[in-house]
């Protein structure tokens, strides 16, 4: 399996997905899909400094990680890989990428967005993009930490998610 | 310092340790002014940065950001906040010394040698009491 873990989270690399989930699943490899970052040399290092030594990091554009996550499937490397939002995460499954679970890991507040659980707030562009990586076939699993609570999360939910925005 | 800009500083962490570390400064040294506390609680990347940016852009002269675990959000935050200004210093694994000694020299410091004076004494409040 190469990708050990695919997490919606906007704050990208930190603590919960380095010391948190990186101790857990020990990758080789924290592959971040971000346009924008991957555009910016100083963002590239501020973010790629957070990684241990012991695990690798790269930081691509969406396209790019597409490319890199087959490359990894060959190599058998495994991967956590990031997004900062569901419709970047359903762009790489659109692309191809080996993506049957995602992990919604962390979606903070802002103006215009919903709570739908303590860690995962919405707006209706966000909730298309998790309704799209449903009907992609991919299972949505909302879940901050290692061992912390899981919640599945279904098109139903979702739907009614839509109704209270 | 005559002629220069007090420091101000930011206490930026992972739930209300940054709050708690102004309260007890304040329980030591008396109600003070340049000094604040914000948590990463509740805030994506993008949130964070704009948080640490209205902070940052309060004020003119220099400015220090102390954040509690390097690595994390807050470290991150604080960077890409600060970009390479030399005027911007950020320092990790904050603890209360450092506080303290923020505190008690920034008024007779210049910028960098305050800086390192409070690197220095939160390496040195570090130590061994007990066990072998």
């Amino acid at each position: 399996m190469s990708v050990a873990l695919a997490r919606i989270d906007d704050r990208m690399i930190h603590g919960q997905v380095t010391a948190g989930w990186g101790q857990q699943l020990r990758p080789d490899l924290i592959l971040l899909a971000n346009n924008a970052i991957a555009a910016d040399a100083w963002q590239q290092r501020v973010y790629a400094a957070s990684v241990p030594p012991e695990i690798g990091v790269e930081i691509l554009s969406v396209a790019a990680a597409a490319v890199r996550l087959a490359k990894a499937e060959e190599t058998g490397e495994s991967v956590l890989l990031l997004t900062g939002s569901p419709g970047e995460m359903s762009e790489l499954v659109r692309l191809g990428a080996p993506i049957d679970r995602v992990n919604v890991g962390g979606m903070h507040f802002s103006a215009g967005k919903s709570e739908m659980l303590p860690f995962v707030y919405v707006d209706r562009q966000d909730l298309i993009g998790l309704a799209r990586l449903l009907d992609q076939g991919v299972d949505l699993m909302a879940q901050q930490v290692p061992g912390g609570r899981e919640h599945p999360l279904d098109d139903e939910q979702l739907r009614a998610m839509g109704e209270r925005l | 310092m005559e002629g220069s800009v007090m420091m101000r500083a930011l206490v930026i962490t992972h739930g209300d340790i940054g709050e708690e570390f102004v309260k007890v400064a304040e329980l030591i040294l008396g109600p003070l002014e340049g000094l604040e506390a914000a948590s990463n609680a509740g805030h994506s990347a993008e949130a964070l940065i704009e948080l640490i940016n209205n902070w940052l852009d309060r004020e003119e002269g220099p400015a220090l950001i102390m954040i509690d675990d390097y690595g994390g959000s807050c470290a991150t935050a604080a960077q890409l906040a600060c970009g390479e200004r030399k005027d911007r210093f950020i320092l990790g694994g904050v603890n209360l010394a450092m506080v303290l000694g923020f505190l008690t020299w920034r008024e007779n410091s210049e910028a960098e040698v305050l800086v390192q004076r409070i690197v220095d004494k939160g390496r040195e409040a570090i130590v061994r009491l007990g066990g072998s």
